[in-house]
């Protein structure tokens, strides 16, 4: 595995750490504040959903990059592998004309539009907080490009390449709820 | 060409071929919109809505207690939390024949009541019966069935991530209304399920345990309390609007963790992984929601919901037949959908002609659940079955027949359930959440 | 553009321009029967030129949401509350705080006057929108499950829920209770485990959410009268006909009085509702509270633009 994927996936990794710790933490204050203390706090609330967006924008990417997202595969595993290799390139370039369009060209519009819309809680411009769809756009799409070079380059189908790089947990609980 | 029509075909033909060769689901949904609002609208003005969509669509509070309620789950997984579940379960069900068997259902349905996902109940309670029905000489085949048809059970018993999903969807349905409508119908599933299982086991021979000592019992009780003790802060708190869904949710993973510091099962270097883990697990779930809020705005601003629902009165006003062909039709569409996208997808088509009936909207986000909670355990897709099948080391194929008798109660149980709304309204109207 | 559809009734093949409206409110509200009646009249008066077609129940998104949608030209219109439109201009912080507006009257003089309104509603316009006008969104009052209030005193140590904003939760302090943010639909349970004791908010909602079940106390205390605006796309308004635009303003200007006459109407069912439920109504004496909360103002009224116009208003109620 490439080293800039590497890098790419240990930060993400860190920051949604980061992002959900903080989210714990402060939802717990918020309960705390309000029951204990009798005095409930504004901008815990707006804070943390802002942040919780953040968390699975960034969370996102970063699953892009695994390949984990939630996809009906038992047709295409019934697929030929040179046939599956070639739907496998595919699915990603359509993932990457939805990054480009809805993430990047969409979230660009929508971050300068709401550049001068200030959130009344937290003080700070909307389109800062919206920032993060294109950011994440920008991830998905390297993602995408480094698998299909590596579907290429390997000739293996994407499922048989290895895309993790960091452990995972005991547990299996991937997708579904 | 009218515009509801075509942004509604181009739609359905975009999902379908993606979603057949094996795209992923949200980024099926997500392109199908996106080209049926640009068909539709100026290019730019599609893609702003489109960004703006998915972003506001998962900017809520509401959904903050599902990666809550996952990282409380895989905490519990990891902390010992679940093996004191389960040997409470085993102490409650010992004097049935086959008593691991309903062992690992009780289980189940008490895991689901401390865990917001049925995937993570199939995991971690099968993983640890599985070993000790083999020991017994159960057949392997049996007990997967057995596991996988009962952790459904955790959708419906609260907390549920996939009724704060429809609560959300669906306009804000109470959340508190929705927890105490599951109970009835998730323990009835369990309960159907155990009657299966207790006739499976008499035809083939399996013995109940012997009995357990009162002392022995007592200390797994005693063992067990300050994980059930989790219940009642997490949803009486909820119940009795001492804190919302998300607040108890976040109450859960602190008192989980501290419970597993306790017990010296999870230490804070193992922090980062089970957090990353959890990121995981969220992320698909949340980014196929906001994904599927552009859909929903297409659909919303085309007013297709209202032409389905036009179509489908066309053809009767008979409430009971109307819920028979939601019912056949998300029968279907579970045995190759997972539950979260088919509540987005199919909650703002359906739930407006429900309401339209009188149904509430309560004891349609629990039909809508427990159905769709059945395709978790058929093939194609299946989470539930293949995580089962997973645990258990075995083939899909070799555990569907001894699972048809559980499909056929679940079965029967969903149109008890959708037919008589008090099995979902009663206790809800008891604690005075539904008016 | 696309919402463009050609009328084939009649000889006229003219075309209609649809313009959508997101409302966050049922189609039952006032505000919206006001709304499809100025679309008939509008339809009717430009020939078909314009056609008004309203989204209820946030089916398009949250208020917030839908301004954007009205900056870029996605929709025409939407009705969002006043609070919202300080994100884009703080001056429109002046008929959002508490005392403000003496009486319905009061406000709707102010909103009709071109003087005191000046160019804050064309203020927004290099953001991509304008606003049309505003409709009156009924009086805010205090309500309980303790005791009638009538003086801050009484509300001492109450948790009363408000809108999650710096200004009321200060606001609510002034007045002498504990202002709790929390989300409507978990305000009734709140209410009757006891988290919370009391609640603020117009006569409609007090009957409509049954919480005049469970908080029997509803006091005049008349703290807010917050406005609902109407938002227009400002490439629409300005690529409208001089005809079609006085046409245009003189139908919403009627609206909003059909809006307050369904209003008022409203507000009798829904206090005949609340008293058949048990709930009690009286009518503090204001001054105290409008004195308690006068610091918040002063505080609030921060720049010349705002201090001037706070000015204006309370001018016109003398
Ligand atoms: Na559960
Ligand atoms: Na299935």
């Amino acid at each position: 595995m490439n080293t800039v994927k590497k890098v790419l996936d240990k930060i993400l990794a860190v920051v949604c750490i980061a992002l959900f710790s903080f989210l714990v933490l402060l939802v717990t204050w918020q309960v705390v504040t309000r029951f204990v203390f009798n005095s409930p706090s504004v901008f815990s609330e707006e804070l943390a959903k802002y942040c919780f967006v953040w968390l699975t924008l960034f969370g996102s990417a970063f699953v892009f990059g695994e390949n984990g997202h939630m996809a009906i595969d038992f047709v295409r595993e019934k697929f030929p592998d040179k046939m599956r290799m070639g739907v496998e390139v595919f699915i990603e370039l359509v993932v990457i004309v939805f990054a480009v369009l809805v993430l990047i060209m969409g979230g660009y519009s929508a971050t300068s539009l709401a550049w001068n819309q200030m959130n009344a809680t937290l003080h700070v411009p909307v389109g800062y907080l919206y920032a993060a769809i294109p950011l994440s756009g920008i991830f998905i799409v390297y993602y995408c490009i480094n698998s299909i070079y590596l579907i290429v380059t390997k000739k293996k189908s994407l499922e048989e390449i290895d895309l993790s790089t960091t452990p995972k947990a005991k547990s299996d609980l991937q997708g579904g709820m | 060409m009218d515009v509801a029509l075509q942004a509604a075909l181009i739609l359905l033909i975009c999902v379908a071929f993606l979603l057949i060769i094996g795209a992923p689901i949200a980024v099926s949904l997500g392109i199908a919109s996106v080209l049926a609002m640009i068909s539709i609208m100026d290019f730019n003005n599609s893609l702003l809505t489109s960004a703006q969509r998915m972003f506001a669509g998962t900017n809520s509070f509401t959904l903050l207690a599902i990666p809550f309620f996952v990282l409380a789950g895989v905490i519990m997984n990891n902390g010992g939390i679940a093996l004191r579940l389960i040997n409470c379960a085993k102490v409650l069900s010992g004097r049935l024949p086959g008593s691991l068997a309903h062992t690992n259902i009780v289980a189940n349905m008490m895991f689901g009541s401390i865990s917001g996902s049925a995937v993570a109940a199939a995991a971690a309670v099968g993983s640890t019966m599985g070993p000790l029905q083999a020991k017994e000489g159960y057949d392997r085949n049996f007990n997967a069935a057995v596991n996988i048809a009962s952790a459904p059970t955790g959708m419906l018993i609260p907390p549920s991530n996939t009724l704060i999903v429809y609560s959300l969807v669906s306009g804000g349905t109470s959340i508190a209304a929705l927890f105490m409508a599951g109970y009835i119908p998730g323990i009835m599933w369990g309960l159907g399920c155990m009657i299966v299982a207790y006739f499976m086991a008499k035809k083939r021979g399996y013995k109940s345990d012997e009995r357990v000592s009162l002392r022995v019992a007592l200390r797994v009780f005693l063992d067990a309390i300050p994980s059930l003790f989790l219940i009642i802060i997490v949803i009486g708190g909820i119940i009795y609007g001492v804190f919302t869904a998300t607040e108890g949710s976040a109450i859960a993973v602190v008192y989980s963790l501290l419970l597993s510091f306790v017990y010296k099962t999870i230490k804070v270097k193992d922090l980062p992984r089970i957090l990353l883990d959890s990121t995981r697990t969220t992320s698909i779930v949340i980014f196929l929601i906001g994904v599927s809020s552009i859909m929903s705005w297409v659909m919303a601003f085309t007013n297709i919901p209202g032409i389905i629902a036009d179509t489908l009165l066309a053809l009767t006003d008979n409430i009971y037949i109307i819920l028979l062909i939601m019912n056949l039709v998300l029968l279907i569409v579970g045995t190759f959908m997972d539950p979260t996208p088919a509540v987005l997808i199919f909650t703002p088509i359906f739930l407006p002609i429900a309401v339209s009936f009188g149904v509430d909207p309560v004891h349609f986000g629990i039909m809508l659940i427990f159905n769709l909670s059945i395709g978790t355990i058929t093939p194609p897709v299946g989470p539930v079955l293949f995580v089962g099948a997973k645990v258990a080391n075995l083939k899909i194929e070799s555990i569907i027949k001894p699972l048809i008798p559980f499909f056929v109660v679940t079965v029967a149980i969903l149109i008890i359930v959708t037919y008589i709304p008090s099995i979902s309204l009663f206790i809800p109207e008891l604690f005075g959440l539904v008016k | 553009s696309e919402d463009e559809t050609v009328a084939v009734n009649g000889e006229s093949s003219q075309k209609t321009q649809v313009l959508k409206v997101a409302f966050n409110q049922p189609d039952t509200h006032p505000q919206y029967k006001a709304m499809e009646q100025f679309g008939e009249e509008l339809k009717e008066k430009t020939n078909g030129a314009y056609e008004i077609e309203m989204y209820p129940n946030e089916l398009l998104g949250a208020q917030r949401e839908t301004i954007e949608l009205v900056q870029s030209g996605t929709i025409s219109m939407s009705i969002v509350a006043g609070s919202l439109m300080e994100n884009f201009n703080d001056e429109f912080v002046v008929f959002n705080l508490p005392y403000v507006f003496d009486s319905k009257d009061h406000q709707l003089s102010v909103f009709n006057n071109s003087d005191i309104i000046g160019n804050l509603y064309s203020s927004v316009e290099d953001q991509g929108m304008s606003v049309v006008g505003a409709f009156h969104g009924g009086i805010r009052n205090v309500y309980n499950n303790v005791k009638p209030i009538e003086t801050p005193e009484d509300l001492k140590g109450l948790k009363v829920r408000i809108i999650d904003s710096d200004t009321n939760i200060k606001m609510m302090e002034k007045m002498g209770g504990v202002g709790t943010p929390m989300g409507q639909g978990e305000v009734y349970t709140a209410l009757q485990s006891g988290v919370l004791e009391g609640g603020e908010n117009n006569e409609l909602i007090y009957a409509n959410l049954k919480h005049s079940e469970i908080a029997k106390y509803y006091s005049y205390t008349q703290h807010l009268m917050i406005p609902d605006y109407l938002i227009i796309n400002n490439d629409l308004l300005k690529g409208m006909s001089e005809e079609h635009r006085k046409i245009f303003e003189e139908g919403f200007a009627k609206a909003v009085d059909n809006a307050v006459n369904l209003w008022d109407t409203e507000v009798e069912k829904a206090i005949t509702d609340a008293e058949t439920d048990g709930a009690e109504f009286n009518k503090p004496d204001i001054k105290v509270f409008q004195d308690a909360v006068q610091p918040l103002l002063e505080e609030k009224l921060s720049s010349e633009g705002a201090k001037a116009l706070y000015d204006k208003v309370r001018e016109a109620a003398k």
